[in-house]
């Protein structure tokens, strides 16, 4: 166990970027007296006098709640399941494209636009296209898992029309699944320089009552790069549910676990946020200050995997202790990496 | 070809395609007047003049094939290493991102989208890679990546890449050929007419090659059809090996064998490929007909023509050089089917001789 979760600790391909163009200012964009990129100019146009949306985007974070209410009883169960192992089915953790999912489409882009082609590239070297000569979806399109897409301009404001997704994606990372009979409408608005609405619609009337979506705004990353974040190995071998950790399960004794108690601090996303380790009835359980429920909630009971390896929540806690056994700092492993919180208390 | 195509299923991913834009016609093409495209028309030029390299271009053969001599002993080394696992080793087969590898190279389709800043390759296995056209140069000190970085200049009509920033996670030949961080590729791209993209491949890595070496590709235009996904699903930790250690516990009476000897054929990336199976002191032994390349880097079996012993697993099911092989039969034990089990997914060939 202990071995697989030091096997564990890679990275998903994020660099430590000192250089690599990150500095570099692009050339012919419009500036503030200041020499800053002006967000706020007018957007650029392309030579058919369309808004060019050319660019490398930041994403918003949209959010796509649960709606058991509009989901069809097959969908609401699938959604419990995989929340419940979330860790491991969860396509890009699985290292797979995630298609239509909301929260990867979050994530940082570069557009390039011509008038017949306009491409999405993200930052794990995947990619879509969107058709832009006319051509209509296929009425019978063979399943994949970008899907197809073709797009036309309505005034300043991009329509696209996606299907032929395979089964294989989540709609966002809360675990809600389509069918191949997915339809996807986005519609883009580059409102400024650096500013884009995005608002995309799912329907599929054999998953949900009603078509649902989400609106997001793009931010343009001006002066910065995109910069590769491969997924090297899938989770297939290590998050299991918490019935696997349950079997796995050692025994430590309560004096050893009381010297893990107390509250962490570090930096998750480039938020801070906070662990509090508490001991109650010979059981660890760690408080994750914020934590979202899909990443298992606030309260996770950690199983002893070894005297300083726990399992929460398809997640790995290692506790860094000194020579007395006394926890300096805890560390969280997910497939993206270790993230170490250090004790304040 | 395409049809025949949507007759494999292909666990890799790909869709076996009805429909797909496959048979549509690629709008502004030049065509002849019996509205086929006109392929050896004048390359079409951007609003700089230069040539505009954007379309749908085919795969091709590419064999990235340094001579034993180009190589630093520590890399002939390594890839004697890598080829006994190739089905587990190669980068592509471990669904990661293949870089700069020639062969992977030839064996993609691509889309390239040319704007006046950059270019874009998107390959059919769903990885990309961009080309700064905008005068940035090089970074000294790159952060390493799958992907690596990659600025182009024209000369004349000839788009010259340079790319560095290489992790040492992938192979510049399927041979198991390494390179270091150090890695430097130069590509030279010249489209001479419509239907074709020539590009001229050159890596230099001192610490890992003696002397510059590379490869050149033809590539064709996919006018009228569309590019499919090929997404790499699963990686092969789970089953093949190659033959040297394969364990040969079965034994398949000499009787049972005789009855898979034959010639089979099906359709292989795209093309009909041939196996003829045949016994020889006690062993079956499957060789591809028809194709073959010159040997040079004890790669026994990752070249196209060479014999594979086949090893029993079970009465039907032999390995051979990390393939699976499986004999369907009738109900007298006569094989009427080769199924071929590659990572990809399991290739059928029926039996015609």
């Amino acid at each position: 166990m202990k071995l697989l979760f030091t096997v564990l600790a890679l990275v998903v391909g994020t660099l430590p970027a000192a250089a690599q163009w990150l500095d570099r200012p692009w050339p012919g964009i419009p500036r503030t007296a200041d020499g800053k990129p002006n967000l706020t100019a007018p957007a650029p146009r392309g030579p058919d006098g369309k808004p060019d949306l050319t660019g490398i985007w930041g994403g918003g974070n949209p959010e796509a709640a649960l709606d058991p209410a509009n989901e069809k009883p097959w969908v609401h169960e699938l959604v419990i399941q995989r929340q419940r192992e979330y860790h491991r089915g969860r396509p890009s953790y699985q290292c797979l494209p995630s298609g239509p999912e909301v929260d990867r489409f979050g994530a940082t882009k570069r557009i390039l636009q011509t008038p017949t082609t306009i491409v999405m590239m993200m930052d794990d070297l995947s990619y879509r296209v969107i058709h832009m000569d006319g051509r209509e979806l296929e009425a019978n399109p063979a399943p994949s898992w970008m899907g197809y897409s073709v797009g036309h301009w309505e005034g300043d404001a991009l329509i696209v029309d996606s299907n032929g997704y395979n089964e294989k994606t989540w709609l966002s990372r809360y675990g809600q699944a389509h069918t191949e009979k997915l339809r996807v409408r986005e519609v883009y608005r580059r409102k400024d320089f650096g500013h884009m609405d995005a608002e995309v619609t799912f329907t599929d009337p054999a998953a949900y009552v009603k078509p649902w979506g989400i609106k997001s705004e793009f931010r343009l990353d001006a002066d910065d790069e995109m910069l590769e974040s491969i997924c090297e190995r899938s989770s297939e071998h290590w998050a299991g549910t918490a019935a696997d950790a349950e079997q796995r399960a050692v025994t430590v004794a309560p004096d050893v676990l009381a010297k893990y108690v107390g509250t962490y601090t570090g930096v998750y996303l480039n938020i801070k946020r906070t662990i509090e380790v508490t001991l109650s009835n010979g059981q660890l359980i760690a408080r994750v200050i914020g934590g979202a429920a899909i990443d298992g909630g606030e309260m996770r009971p950690l199983v002893p995997q070894t005297d300083t390896l726990f399992e929460g929540v398809g997640l790995g806690y290692q506790f860094n202790v000194d020579e007395k056994g006394v926890a300096k700092s805890v560390t969280e492993i997910k497939v993206a990496g270790p993230i170490t919180y250090t004790r304040v208390k | 070809m395409r049809l025949l195509l949507a007759a494999l299923i292909l666990t890799m991913g790909t869709s076996p395609a009805g429909a797909q834009w496959l048979d549509r016609a690629t709008p502004g093409i030049p065509r002849t007047p019996d509205g086929k495209p006109n392929l050896t028309a004048p390359a079409p030029r951007g609003p700089d003049g230069k040539p505009d390299l954007t379309g749908l271009w085919k795969n091709a053969r590419v064999v990235g094939r340094p001579t034993p001599a180009d190589l630093q002993p520590w890399v002939l080394d390594l890839a004697s290493k890598y080829q006994e696992e190739y089905y587990k080793t190669r980068p592509f087969y471990q669904c990661r991102p293949s870089g700069p590898e020639a062969e992977r190279f030839g064996e993609t389709w691509k889309r390239i989208i040319q704007t006046p800043a950059v270019i874009a390759l998107l390959n059919d296995d769903l990885t990309s890679r961009v080309i700064h056209t905008d005068g940035r140069a090089l970074e000294a000190d790159p952060a390493p990546s799958f992907s690596g970085y990659s600025v182009g200049r024209w000369e004349g009509d000839t788009l010259v890449v340079e790319s560095n920033g290489y992790n040492d996670k992938t192979w510049t030949s399927r041979y198991g050929i390494s390179h270091t961080e150090k890695l430097r590729v130069t590509e030279r791209y010249r489209r001479p007419d419509v239907g074709h993209l020539q590009v001229v491949v050159t890596y230099t890595d001192p610490t890992a090659y003696t002397r510059p070496w590379g490869f050149t590709a033809d590539l064709t235009l996919a006018a009228d059809t569309e590019m499919l996904e090929e997404v790499c699903e699963k990686t092969s930790d789970h089953w093949v090996q190659l033959s040297s250690t394969a364990s040969a516990t079965v034994t398949v009476p000499p009787d049972v064998m005789a009855r898979y000897v034959g010639v089979y054929t099906g359709i292989y990336g795209g093309s009909l490929r041939t196996y003829e199976v045949s016994l020889a002191g006690g062993q079956l032994i499957a060789t591809i007909l028809g194709e073959k390349i010159e040997g040079g880097l004890g790669a026994p079996g990752l070249d196209e023509g060479a014999a594979r012993t086949l090893v029993p697993q079970s009465q039907t099911v032999f390995e051979g050089l990390g393939l699976a092989y499986r004999f369907v039969v009738d109900d007298k034990g006569v094989a009427k089917d080769l199924v071929v089990i590659h990572i990809s997914g399991p290739y059928t060939y029926h039996r015609v001789r």
